[in-house]
Protein backbone atom coordinates (compact mmCIF):
# COMPACT_ATOMS: atom_id res chain seq x y z
CA UNK A 1 0.00 0.00 0.00
CA UNK A 2 1.40 3.95 -0.59
CA UNK A 3 1.77 6.11 2.22
CA UNK A 4 -1.68 8.43 1.93
CA UNK A 5 -0.81 12.02 1.12
CA UNK A 6 -0.96 14.36 3.86
CA UNK A 7 -3.31 17.46 3.77
CA UNK A 8 -1.47 20.43 5.00
CA UNK A 9 0.80 20.08 2.09
CA UNK A 10 0.36 20.06 -1.96
CA UNK A 11 0.94 16.75 -3.16
CA UNK A 12 3.50 17.83 -5.69
CA UNK A 13 5.33 19.30 -2.74
CA UNK A 14 5.38 15.83 -0.57
CA UNK A 15 6.57 14.15 -3.83
CA UNK A 16 9.24 16.11 -4.09
CA UNK A 17 10.43 15.66 -0.77
CA UNK A 18 10.03 11.42 -1.21
CA UNK A 19 12.58 11.53 -4.16
CA UNK A 20 14.57 13.70 -2.32
CA UNK A 21 14.38 11.07 0.50
CA UNK A 22 15.28 8.57 -2.38
CA UNK A 23 18.37 10.09 -3.60
CA UNK A 24 19.72 10.77 0.01
CA UNK A 25 19.41 7.18 0.82
CA UNK A 26 20.74 6.34 -2.53
CA UNK A 27 17.03 4.26 -3.52
CA UNK A 28 17.60 6.67 -6.40
CA UNK A 29 21.05 6.39 -7.76
CA UNK A 30 23.46 9.41 -9.65
CA UNK A 31 23.41 8.65 -12.88
CA UNK A 32 20.42 6.78 -12.76
CA UNK A 33 16.77 7.24 -14.48
CA UNK A 34 13.89 8.30 -12.61
CA UNK A 35 10.59 6.71 -12.84
CA UNK A 36 8.27 9.13 -16.13
CA UNK A 37 5.94 11.12 -15.38
CA UNK A 38 3.61 8.77 -16.49
CA UNK A 39 4.36 5.69 -14.55
CA UNK A 40 4.30 7.85 -10.87
CA UNK A 41 0.92 8.95 -12.16
CA UNK A 42 -0.83 6.00 -12.53
CA UNK A 43 1.54 4.37 -9.81
CA UNK A 44 -0.51 7.21 -7.18
CA UNK A 45 -2.94 7.85 -9.41
CA UNK A 46 -2.67 11.80 -9.15
CA UNK A 47 -2.42 13.56 -12.35
CA UNK A 48 0.72 14.30 -14.40
CA UNK A 49 0.56 18.18 -13.96
CA UNK A 50 1.59 17.44 -10.43
CA UNK A 51 4.38 14.84 -11.22
CA UNK A 52 5.78 17.28 -13.91
CA UNK A 53 5.50 20.34 -11.37
CA UNK A 54 7.30 18.03 -8.92
CA UNK A 55 9.94 17.08 -11.26
CA UNK A 56 10.56 20.76 -12.41
CA UNK A 57 11.34 21.81 -9.31
CA UNK A 58 13.87 18.84 -9.20
CA UNK A 59 15.50 20.25 -12.44
CA UNK A 60 15.59 23.72 -11.18
CA UNK A 61 17.62 22.64 -8.08
CA UNK A 62 20.28 21.24 -10.50
CA UNK A 63 19.24 17.56 -9.27
CA UNK A 64 17.92 15.88 -12.48
CA UNK A 65 18.01 16.64 -16.10
CA UNK A 66 16.12 15.56 -18.76
CA UNK A 67 17.13 13.79 -21.63
CA UNK A 68 15.88 13.83 -24.66
CA UNK A 69 13.52 10.61 -25.40
CA UNK A 70 15.22 8.93 -22.72
CA UNK A 71 13.88 10.74 -19.45
CA UNK A 72 14.87 12.43 -16.53
CA UNK A 73 18.01 10.70 -14.65
CA UNK A 74 19.87 11.81 -11.18
CA UNK A 75 22.42 14.57 -11.82
CA UNK A 76 26.17 13.53 -10.16
CA UNK A 77 26.92 15.47 -6.93
CA UNK A 78 22.81 15.04 -6.52
CA UNK A 79 22.99 13.39 -3.45
CA UNK A 80 25.54 15.37 -1.32
CA UNK A 81 23.37 18.81 -2.77
CA UNK A 82 20.05 17.38 -0.80
CA UNK A 83 22.31 16.43 2.19
CA UNK A 84 23.54 19.93 2.41
CA UNK A 85 19.84 21.34 2.07
CA UNK A 86 18.39 18.67 4.37
CA UNK A 87 21.05 19.21 7.29
CA UNK A 88 20.39 22.87 6.92
CA UNK A 89 16.47 22.31 7.21
CA UNK A 90 17.47 20.17 10.46
CA UNK A 91 19.39 22.95 12.00
CA UNK A 92 16.73 25.98 10.98
CA UNK A 93 13.60 24.14 11.26
CA UNK A 94 13.49 20.96 12.49
CA UNK A 95 16.10 21.01 15.68
CA UNK A 96 14.06 24.34 16.91
CA UNK A 97 10.83 22.12 16.33
CA UNK A 98 11.54 19.60 18.94
CA UNK A 99 13.55 22.14 21.15
CA UNK A 100 10.59 24.37 21.26
CA UNK A 101 8.90 21.09 21.53
CA UNK A 102 10.84 20.10 24.92
CA UNK A 103 10.32 24.02 26.02
CA UNK A 104 6.64 23.19 26.28
CA UNK A 105 6.97 19.51 28.31
CA UNK A 106 9.12 21.40 30.96
CA UNK A 107 11.96 19.46 29.86
CA UNK A 108 15.43 21.73 30.90
CA UNK A 109 18.31 22.34 28.56
CA UNK A 110 20.47 20.02 30.59
CA UNK A 111 18.08 17.38 30.45
CA UNK A 112 17.43 17.31 26.81
CA UNK A 113 21.29 16.81 25.69
CA UNK A 114 21.24 14.34 28.16
CA UNK A 115 18.51 12.51 26.58
CA UNK A 116 19.67 13.23 22.93
CA UNK A 117 23.25 11.75 23.90
CA UNK A 118 21.40 8.69 25.34
CA UNK A 119 19.41 8.15 21.96
CA UNK A 120 22.73 8.29 19.85
CA UNK A 121 25.01 6.22 21.36
CA UNK A 122 21.57 3.56 21.50
CA UNK A 123 21.27 3.45 18.00
CA UNK A 124 25.00 3.22 17.16
CA UNK B 1 -4.59 26.60 -27.77
CA UNK B 2 -7.56 25.62 -29.20
CA UNK B 3 -10.14 24.11 -26.23
CA UNK B 4 -11.47 20.87 -26.51
CA UNK B 5 -15.03 21.53 -25.12
CA UNK B 6 -16.04 25.34 -25.76
CA UNK B 7 -19.69 26.03 -24.60
CA UNK B 8 -21.86 29.58 -24.09
CA UNK B 9 -25.41 29.54 -22.26
CA UNK B 10 -25.78 26.08 -22.31
CA UNK B 11 -29.41 25.70 -21.80
CA UNK B 12 -32.10 23.15 -21.69
CA UNK B 13 -35.32 22.77 -20.03
CA UNK B 14 -37.74 19.27 -18.95
CA UNK B 15 -41.11 20.55 -18.70
CA UNK B 16 -40.91 22.82 -15.39
CA UNK B 17 -37.18 21.31 -14.61
CA UNK B 18 -33.85 23.87 -15.64
CA UNK B 19 -31.76 20.70 -16.15
CA UNK B 20 -28.99 22.96 -17.50
CA UNK B 21 -29.55 26.82 -16.75
CA UNK B 22 -26.95 28.83 -18.34
CA UNK B 23 -23.48 27.65 -18.40
CA UNK B 24 -20.20 28.42 -19.52
CA UNK B 25 -17.08 25.62 -20.11
CA UNK B 26 -14.01 25.89 -21.82
CA UNK B 27 -11.59 22.56 -21.43
CA UNK B 28 -8.38 22.72 -22.95
CA UNK B 29 -6.49 19.81 -24.38
CA UNK B 30 -4.51 17.83 -21.71
CA UNK B 31 -6.69 18.17 -18.67
CA UNK B 32 -8.51 16.07 -17.01
CA UNK B 33 -11.87 17.67 -15.76
CA UNK B 34 -14.26 16.25 -12.86
CA UNK B 35 -17.66 17.00 -13.26
CA UNK B 36 -19.30 17.09 -9.53
CA UNK B 37 -22.91 17.46 -8.61
CA UNK B 38 -25.83 15.73 -6.92
CA UNK B 39 -27.91 13.20 -8.66
CA UNK B 40 -30.35 16.00 -10.70
CA UNK B 41 -27.67 18.47 -11.33
CA UNK B 42 -27.53 18.28 -14.78
CA UNK B 43 -24.24 16.09 -15.17
CA UNK B 44 -25.61 13.56 -17.20
CA UNK B 45 -27.67 16.45 -19.68
CA UNK B 46 -24.43 18.59 -19.95
CA UNK B 47 -22.56 15.10 -21.11
CA UNK B 48 -25.68 13.88 -23.74
CA UNK B 49 -25.17 17.82 -25.11
CA UNK B 50 -21.25 17.53 -25.33
CA UNK B 51 -21.75 14.21 -27.05
CA UNK B 52 -24.66 15.30 -29.50
CA UNK B 53 -27.18 13.33 -27.60
CA UNK B 54 -29.47 16.38 -26.68
CA UNK B 55 -30.16 19.04 -28.32
CA UNK B 56 -29.18 22.32 -26.18
CA UNK B 57 -29.95 25.57 -26.60
CA UNK B 58 -26.75 27.80 -26.43
CA UNK B 59 -23.53 27.91 -28.18
CA UNK B 60 -21.59 24.40 -28.19
CA UNK B 61 -18.26 23.75 -29.90
CA UNK B 62 -16.26 20.19 -29.12
CA UNK B 63 -12.99 19.75 -31.20
CA UNK B 64 -14.31 22.58 -33.30
CA UNK B 65 -17.32 20.73 -34.56
CA UNK B 66 -20.93 21.13 -33.70
CA UNK B 67 -22.10 18.23 -31.47
CA UNK B 68 -26.11 18.66 -32.80
CA UNK B 69 -24.88 18.58 -36.50
CA UNK B 70 -21.73 16.86 -36.77
CA UNK B 71 -22.13 14.11 -34.40
CA UNK B 72 -20.77 11.33 -36.57
CA UNK B 73 -18.08 13.03 -37.60
CA UNK B 74 -17.07 14.13 -33.64
CA UNK B 75 -17.46 10.43 -32.26
CA UNK B 76 -14.81 9.38 -34.41
CA UNK B 77 -13.07 11.29 -31.98
CA UNK B 78 -14.32 10.92 -28.51
CA UNK B 79 -15.00 8.32 -26.98
CA UNK B 80 -17.67 7.54 -23.66
CA UNK B 81 -18.18 5.42 -21.45
CA UNK B 82 -22.10 5.55 -19.96
CA UNK B 83 -22.71 4.82 -16.37
CA UNK B 84 -25.25 2.11 -17.55
CA UNK B 85 -24.30 -0.81 -19.54
CA UNK B 86 -24.88 -0.94 -22.91
CA UNK B 87 -23.40 -3.74 -24.33
CA UNK B 88 -26.12 -7.16 -25.51
CA UNK B 89 -25.80 -9.79 -23.09
CA UNK B 90 -25.39 -12.09 -25.56
CA UNK B 91 -22.59 -10.56 -27.16
CA UNK B 92 -19.31 -12.41 -27.16
CA UNK B 93 -16.61 -10.69 -25.48
CA UNK B 94 -14.69 -11.10 -29.51
CA UNK B 95 -17.66 -10.09 -31.47
CA UNK B 96 -17.41 -6.81 -29.74
CA UNK B 97 -13.94 -6.27 -30.62
CA UNK B 98 -14.98 -7.63 -34.31
CA UNK B 99 -17.81 -5.43 -34.21
CA UNK B 100 -15.98 -2.05 -33.75
CA UNK B 101 -13.18 -3.10 -35.46
CA UNK B 102 -16.04 -2.97 -38.71
CA UNK B 103 -17.30 0.37 -37.64
CA UNK B 104 -15.20 2.58 -35.98
CA UNK B 105 -12.09 3.94 -37.90
CA UNK B 106 -10.06 4.31 -35.13
CA UNK B 107 -10.43 1.07 -33.26
CA UNK B 108 -7.09 -0.67 -32.56
CA UNK B 109 -8.05 -4.06 -31.85
CA UNK B 110 -4.82 -5.68 -31.50
CA UNK B 111 -4.49 -2.56 -28.69
CA UNK B 112 -7.92 -3.65 -26.87
CA UNK B 113 -6.56 -7.76 -27.35
CA UNK B 114 -3.38 -6.80 -25.42
CA UNK B 115 -4.94 -5.01 -22.73
CA UNK B 116 -7.87 -7.89 -22.26
CA UNK B 117 -4.83 -10.27 -21.67
CA UNK B 118 -4.01 -8.56 -18.33
CA UNK B 119 -7.87 -9.32 -17.08
CA UNK B 120 -9.34 -12.92 -16.44
CA UNK B 121 -11.79 -12.15 -19.54
CA UNK B 122 -12.10 -15.09 -22.12
CA UNK B 123 -12.78 -14.01 -25.70
CA UNK B 124 -15.58 -16.54 -25.61
CA UNK B 125 -17.32 -15.24 -22.98
CA UNK B 126 -20.84 -13.46 -23.47
CA UNK B 127 -21.44 -9.83 -21.78
CA UNK B 128 -24.01 -12.24 -19.54
CA UNK B 129 -21.00 -14.29 -17.78
CA UNK B 130 -18.96 -11.14 -17.21
CA UNK B 131 -19.27 -9.77 -13.46
CA UNK B 132 -19.52 -6.12 -13.05
CA UNK B 133 -16.06 -5.10 -12.41
CA UNK B 134 -14.97 -7.05 -15.47
CA UNK B 135 -17.53 -5.40 -17.87
CA UNK B 136 -15.88 -2.22 -16.74
CA UNK B 137 -12.73 -3.48 -17.82
CA UNK B 138 -14.48 -4.55 -21.28
CA UNK B 139 -15.78 -1.34 -21.76
CA UNK B 140 -12.43 -0.11 -21.00
CA UNK B 141 -10.58 -1.92 -23.23
CA UNK B 142 -12.51 -0.91 -25.81
CA UNK B 143 -12.43 2.63 -25.86
CA UNK B 144 -8.97 3.07 -25.01
CA UNK B 145 -7.94 1.17 -28.45
CA UNK B 146 -9.75 3.86 -30.09
CA UNK B 147 -7.30 6.54 -30.73
CA UNK B 148 -9.91 9.41 -29.19
CA UNK B 149 -9.10 13.43 -28.73
CA UNK B 150 -11.69 13.44 -25.59
CA UNK B 151 -12.94 10.47 -23.18
CA UNK B 152 -15.98 11.25 -21.52
CA UNK B 153 -16.87 9.01 -18.79
CA UNK B 154 -19.90 9.27 -16.79
CA UNK B 155 -19.60 7.67 -13.57
CA UNK B 156 -17.31 4.96 -14.71
CA UNK B 157 -16.94 3.12 -11.30
CA UNK B 158 -20.32 2.86 -9.92
CA UNK B 159 -21.02 -0.22 -8.23
CA UNK B 160 -17.47 -1.70 -8.41
CA UNK B 161 -15.12 -2.44 -5.25
CA UNK B 162 -11.85 -0.87 -4.69
CA UNK B 163 -9.45 -2.94 -6.41
CA UNK B 164 -11.49 -2.67 -9.61
CA UNK B 165 -11.80 1.40 -9.05
CA UNK B 166 -8.21 1.49 -8.18
CA UNK B 167 -7.18 -0.43 -11.59
CA UNK B 168 -9.32 1.16 -13.61
CA UNK B 169 -8.00 4.81 -12.61
CA UNK B 170 -4.52 3.23 -13.40
CA UNK B 171 -5.07 1.84 -16.93
CA UNK B 172 -6.45 5.55 -17.34
CA UNK B 173 -3.14 7.27 -16.35
CA UNK B 174 -0.89 4.48 -17.91
CA UNK B 175 -2.40 3.35 -21.52
CA UNK B 176 -4.76 5.85 -22.37
CA UNK B 177 -3.77 9.72 -21.27
CA UNK B 178 -1.57 11.80 -22.61
CA UNK B 179 -1.00 15.21 -23.27
CA UNK B 180 -2.98 15.25 -26.03
CA UNK B 181 -5.74 13.88 -24.74
CA UNK B 182 -8.40 15.21 -22.68
CA UNK B 183 -10.54 13.51 -20.23
CA UNK B 184 -13.99 14.39 -18.74
CA UNK B 185 -15.63 12.48 -15.77
CA UNK B 186 -18.68 12.56 -13.62
CA UNK B 187 -18.09 10.75 -10.29
CA UNK B 188 -19.52 10.52 -6.78
CA UNK B 189 -16.58 9.18 -5.34
CA UNK B 190 -14.78 12.76 -5.05
CA UNK B 191 -11.98 11.42 -2.76
CA UNK B 192 -10.88 9.04 -4.81
CA UNK B 193 -10.32 10.92 -8.06
CA UNK B 194 -9.23 14.25 -6.67
CA UNK B 195 -5.95 14.05 -7.16
CA UNK B 196 -6.18 13.16 -10.09
CA UNK B 197 -8.04 15.84 -11.57
CA UNK B 198 -6.17 19.06 -13.06
CA UNK B 199 -9.70 20.73 -13.17
CA UNK B 200 -12.74 20.51 -11.60
CA UNK B 201 -16.88 21.87 -12.00
CA UNK B 202 -19.50 21.36 -9.22
CA UNK B 203 -23.14 21.67 -10.40
CA UNK B 204 -26.22 22.19 -8.91
CA UNK B 205 -29.72 22.53 -10.16
CA UNK B 206 -28.08 23.13 -13.76
CA UNK B 207 -25.84 25.94 -12.95
CA UNK B 208 -21.99 25.68 -12.31
CA UNK B 209 -21.28 26.32 -8.66
CA UNK B 210 -17.19 26.29 -9.15
CA UNK B 211 -15.45 25.92 -11.72
CA UNK B 212 -11.51 26.28 -11.15
CA UNK B 213 -8.27 24.49 -11.90
CA UNK B 214 -6.86 22.39 -8.94
CA UNK B 215 -4.05 24.11 -8.45
CA UNK B 216 -5.82 27.56 -7.71
CA UNK B 217 -8.19 25.96 -5.49
CA UNK B 218 -5.64 26.83 -3.01
CA UNK B 219 -5.82 30.99 -3.78
CA UNK B 220 -9.59 31.12 -3.12
CA UNK B 221 -10.46 28.14 -0.86
CA UNK B 222 -9.19 28.42 3.38
CA UNK B 223 -10.32 25.68 5.71
CA UNK B 224 -9.48 26.90 9.22
CA UNK B 225 -9.50 24.54 12.34
CA UNK B 226 -9.95 26.63 15.13
CA UNK B 227 -10.44 25.72 18.76
CA UNK B 228 -13.63 27.02 20.75
CA UNK B 229 -12.35 29.85 22.15
CA UNK B 230 -11.55 31.22 18.38
CA UNK B 231 -14.83 30.65 16.93
CA UNK B 232 -16.55 34.10 17.42
CA UNK B 233 -13.38 35.50 16.01
CA UNK B 234 -13.08 33.15 13.28
CA UNK B 235 -17.51 33.55 12.36
CA UNK B 236 -16.77 36.92 12.18
CA UNK B 237 -14.77 36.68 8.82
CA UNK B 238 -17.74 34.84 7.26
CA UNK B 239 -17.12 31.25 6.43
CA UNK B 240 -18.88 29.79 3.74
CA UNK B 241 -19.23 26.76 5.95
CA UNK B 242 -18.78 25.10 8.89
CA UNK B 243 -18.63 21.77 10.74
CA UNK B 244 -17.89 20.62 14.47
CA UNK B 245 -14.83 18.96 14.97
CA UNK B 246 -13.20 17.70 18.45
CA UNK B 247 -12.55 21.06 20.39
CA UNK B 248 -13.49 23.02 18.04
CA UNK B 249 -15.01 23.78 14.41
CA UNK B 250 -13.30 23.44 10.62
CA UNK B 251 -14.58 26.16 9.07
CA UNK B 252 -14.01 27.26 4.73
CA UNK B 253 -13.37 30.69 3.43
CA UNK B 254 -13.83 31.90 0.24
CA UNK B 255 -11.08 34.40 -0.97
CA UNK B 256 -10.27 35.39 2.22
CA UNK B 257 -6.86 36.82 3.73
CA UNK B 258 -4.97 34.03 4.80
CA UNK B 259 -2.93 35.81 6.86
CA UNK B 260 -5.89 36.45 9.25
CA UNK B 261 -7.32 33.28 9.40
CA UNK B 262 -3.75 31.78 10.44
CA UNK B 263 -3.87 34.04 13.17
CA UNK B 264 -7.00 32.06 14.63
CA UNK B 265 -5.77 28.41 14.10
CA UNK B 266 -4.46 25.92 11.55
CA UNK B 267 -5.12 26.66 7.97
CA UNK B 268 -5.12 23.92 4.81
CA UNK B 269 -6.46 23.89 1.54
CA UNK B 270 -10.14 22.12 1.79
CA UNK B 271 -10.36 18.61 0.32
CA UNK B 272 -13.47 18.35 -2.56
CA UNK B 273 -15.08 16.59 -0.63
CA UNK B 274 -15.68 19.35 2.50
CA UNK B 275 -15.54 21.96 -0.36
CA UNK B 276 -18.34 20.24 -2.47
CA UNK B 277 -20.22 19.96 0.76
CA UNK B 278 -19.60 23.56 1.43
CA UNK B 279 -20.73 24.57 -1.64
CA UNK B 280 -23.81 22.56 -2.34
CA UNK B 281 -25.33 23.94 1.15
CA UNK B 282 -24.15 27.22 0.43
CA UNK B 283 -27.32 30.05 0.65
CA UNK B 284 -29.28 26.73 1.89
CA UNK B 285 -29.62 28.22 5.74
CA UNK B 286 -30.63 31.82 4.28
CA UNK B 287 -33.49 30.11 1.79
Amino acid sequence: MQDPWKDDQPIYRQLHERILGLILKSALKEGEAIPSVRQVASDYQINHLTVAKAYQELVDAGLVEKRRGLGMFVLPGAREKVAASERDKFRHQELPQLVARARQLGIAEAELIKMISKVMKESD
Amino acid sequence: MQPVIKARSLRKIYGNNKALDGVDLDLLPGRILGLIGPNGAGKTTLLKSILGLAPVDGDISVLGMDPRRQRTQLLEQVSFIADTAILPRWLKVKQALEYLAGVHPRFDKNRAQVFLQRTQIQMDSTVRQLSKGMLTQLHLALIMAIDSKLLVLDEPTLGLDILYRKQFYSALLEDYFDEGKTILITTHQVEEIENLLTDVVFIKNGRFNLNIAMDELHSRYTELRVTDEHVPQAQALNPIHSRPMLGGRAMIFESADRAALRALGEIKTPGLADLFVAKMQEGASHA
